[in-house]
């Protein structure tokens, strides 16, 4: 082998250990630049989850100072807790059933709202409303609408003959969490229908007029066309919804507090007033980390749907 | 070459002007801020104490904050900045932005007020701070003594009287015409349910029994009337399933289902919700607090003007009537870093002459029996000195620094009995419960 090229294949040989290295030390940038960032958001997202936890393996006490490690005992204390199990279950009874009622409303608001006709603009800005108006506002204006004895919803029942006498909405624990959940669909299905809105213009309108000349009805073209392109919005919306139904909080306190006989208290309320007024944070943590599980859960649920979906539309 | 016109001065090139630098501007700024900073220490010119004062927001004719100002106005020791925290109807979140401050224990605020339910609370934890040296069995003498018992805890005093309130029957002077004001809960049965059928109220009598801490208020004035109680004196008794406390509750129970003199609204109504229908002309009795009595005269929210009285609430046979505490006391910081500044504030906010100025600008009743008797108070609110004998006989809530959690449970629990009827079997869950928390 002549010197040069002995030198050169060394070269050669070292050239690619040093683009690696010069590769691994690029690597290292980006990561760098990212790092201020992760920070930031860490510690005002990751760090208090973590803080939460460790907090809920204390049984801190604000107002007896007791601040000691008890380990499971209050994960212990939880699984036996009627209040938080019945809590548990009039929150996911919330959550289901407001999500369907959202989800099936809005996709028919969203049906109409697709089609041109006059004026549309101003009733998909109208639309908006309920959804726009403050939570406080809301409870306020439907706590008065549906007052048990001078409330406007039992005058026009009464009128309508619809009902006999007047039904006590807040105060009858039959009546009083389907009182709630209606008011929620009101103010929550705007949000619903304006995310289906854009997923129903995505669709392609080559493909309605190939239905119709197919001769496919509107309920055809709505069930094997739009549909099945919508599944993976309506799994998206629908999960958005489910996780912030799951939190549902100044609705219920405002209206009922949680009342009457427990039987709207739902998993916020009940962390608040654990938290806030009887000061057990470490109770109230283990709570919070329950609510944060079983939400993680749900989460899980629909993105396993939502993959499924869009592996089958071969996204 | 230029030419310059003949008789014309030559011009000089001049540079431009220089213009204010960014560096300039910014150095403007910041010794703009300085002076303005210092300037404005230095406007109040020889050092006094700075005390923080935390209260939950009162009004009326005249606001909190501007009576500290007159304290501030009246001498030059001290000055106290005010912090205003929600109103009392928010009383959790007053409450919660209490215990975020105290908890911390860095002496900010040195003054705060504190509900009555919560001077058991704040005493257990360390918070306020004891002023038995300062207050001595004199100036104590000078206070209602149901007053002096709330705001003492463990034998010391950890509270300083500021106003009382409590619950009490609004009735209808029109409807009850000749007939005696009930005395007993059987009376007040008989005259609303002759009211109810003769048409001329709709409704006989209502209070609030919404899950709330309201739904206490009214549980200790019924129960206290029969004699029963919720908790001993010795804070760890507990009597709520004891069979005073059940038949009382089961009255509660009884005025919806048996009775029929109060509607099931009840049951999800709180204080303003159960006045309005009063005040529209709609009930013939009324249990709730002092506010009611000025609306009820206002021409422009009541429609039974001047058709208003206010008396005792009943009670059952052999017990006495009984008014449940409330109203808003002065704590002291025990981690205050100015605690004579903060004794003299307290002191001066707590006088006599302080305490009718509440009474006549704020509408907030006395704590002392002898400003009850100033022809001043009887000048501008005459009905507020009717009260002296109601607040007299004003039953405290459990006292226990649990009484968070305690309060918790009672709700839960009495409305629970009152909606389903179940007496027994939920007073005696309510009553497990709070064993185990009142024995830990």
């Amino acid at each position: 082998m002549t010197r040069p090229a002995a030198i050169g294949d060394t070269l050669r040989r070292a050239a690619p250990s040093l683009a690696a290295v010069r590769r691994r030390r690029a690597d290292w940038a980006p990561l760098l630049l990212l790092l201020p960032t992760t920070i930031s958001l860490g510690s005002v997202s990751v760090y208090p989850i973590l803080d939460g936890l460790w907090l809920s393996l204390h049984n801190t006490t604000l107002a007896t100072r007791e601040d000691r490690f008890v380990g499971w005992l209050n994960y212990r204390l939880l699984a036996t807790d009627p209040d938080f199990w019945s809590a548990w279950r009039h929150t996911l009874e919330f959550t289901a059933i407001s999500t369907l009622a959202e989800t099936a409303i809005g996709l028919g608001m969203a049906l109409l709202l697709v089609e041109r006709f006059t004026g549309r603009g101003l009733v998909r800005a109208a639309m908006l409303i309920p959804w726009a108006m403050p939570t406080v506002v809301t409870s306020k204006m439907f706590g008065w609408l549906f007052d048990g004895q001078n409330g406007l919803v039992n005058w026009v029942l009464r009128s309508l003959h619809l009902i006999g006498g007047n039904i006590d909405w807040y105060g009858s624990p039959n009546t009083a969490l389907g009182t709630i959940i209606f008011v929620d669909v009101w103010k929550t299905t705007p949000f619903m229908a304006l995310l289906l809105l854009a997923g129903l213009q995505t669709i392609p309108h080559s493909l309605h007029e190939a239905a119709r000349i197919d001769g496919a009805g509107a309920w055809q073209t709505f069930w094997h066309v739009r549909l099945p392109m919508l599944v993976p919005i309506l799994l998206i919306a629908a999960m958005f919804r489910a996780l912030d139904a799951f939190r549902i909080f100044d609705l219920v306190y405002v209206l009922t507090g949680g009342g009457p006989a427990d039987s709207t208290e739902v998993l916020s309320t009940l962390t608040y007033k654990t938290l806030f007024s009887a000061l057990e944070f470490g109770y109230g943590s283990a709570l919070s980390t329950a609510m944060f599980a079983t939400e993680a859960l749900i989460a899980l649920c629909f993105g396993v749907l939502i993959v499924r979906g869009m592996r089958r539309q071969g996204r | 070459m230029s030419k310059t016109k003949p008789g014309s001065t030559a011009t000089v090139e001049r540079l431009p002007k220089p213009r204010p630098g960014r560096r300039a501007f910014l150095g403007g700024v910041a010794l703009g801020g300085v002076a303005a900073f210092t300037g404005a220490r230095g406007a109040r010119g020889a050092s006094r104490t700075e005390i923080a004062f935390a209260s939950a927001k009162f009004f009326g004719k005249e606001t909190v904050a501007q009576v500290v100002g007159m304290y501030n106005a009246s001498q030059s020791r001290v000055h106290v900045t005010y912090i205003e925290l929600p109103p009392p109807s928010a009383s959790t979140e007053v409450h919660q932005l209490l215990v975020q401050q105290l908890a911390r224990q860095s002496g900010s605020p040195d003054v705060f007020t504190q509900d009555v339910i919560w001077i058991a609370e704040f005493a257990g934890a360390g918070w306020a701070l004891p002023l038995d040296q300062e207050f001595g069995a004199d100036v104590r003498k000078q206070y209602f003594p149901g007053v002096i018992q709330a705001c003492t805890w463990g034998g010391k005093l950890t509270a300083l009287p500021w106003f009382i309130d409590s619950g009490m029957l609004y009735y209808r002077t029109d409807l009850l015409g000749s007939a005696a004001v009930p005395e007993t809960w059987d009376e007040l049965v008989a005259l609303a349910q002759a009211a109810e059928k003769s048409g001329r109220a709709r409704f006989g009598f209502l209070w609030q029994g919404k899950q709330a801490e309201v739904l206490v208020c009214d549980l200790v004035e019924f129960v206290a009337s029969n004699g029963g109680a919720i908790l001993g004196p010795d804070g760890r008794t507990v009597m709520i399933d004891d069979d005073k406390s059940v038949q009382a509750v089961q009255f509660m129970r009884d005025t919806i289902d048996r009775y029929k003199i109060s509607p099931q609204d009840v049951l999800s109504w709180d204080e303003e919700p159960s006045r309005r229908p009063f005040t529209g002309g709609q009930a013939m009795f009324l249990r709730n607090w002092s506010y009611v009595y000025t609306i009820a005269q206002d021409p422009k929210a009541s429609s039974v003007v001047g058709k208003v009285g206010v008396a005792p609430l009943p009670h059952f046979p052999g017990g006495r009537s009984a008014a449940c505490l409330g109203g808003y006391q002065y704590g002291v910081n025990a981690s205050t870093k100015n605690r004579d500044a903060a004794i003299d504030f307290v002191r001066w906010m707590s006088s006599p002459a302080t305490q009718l100025h509440f009474a006549t600008e704020l509408g907030l009743a006395p704590t002392r029996p002898d400003v009850f008797d100033d022809p001043k108070l009887a000048q501008s609110q005459p009905f507020m000195q009717k009260l002296k004998p109601v607040f007299l006989g004003a039953t405290p809530r459990p006292v226990t620094p649990k009484y968070a959690q305690v309060t918790l449970v009672l709700q839960s629990s009495v409305s629970r009995a009152l909606a389903d009827g179940n007496v027994k079997q939920a007073l005696s869950g309510a009553k497990e419960r709070i064993a185990a928390i009142v024995a830990s």
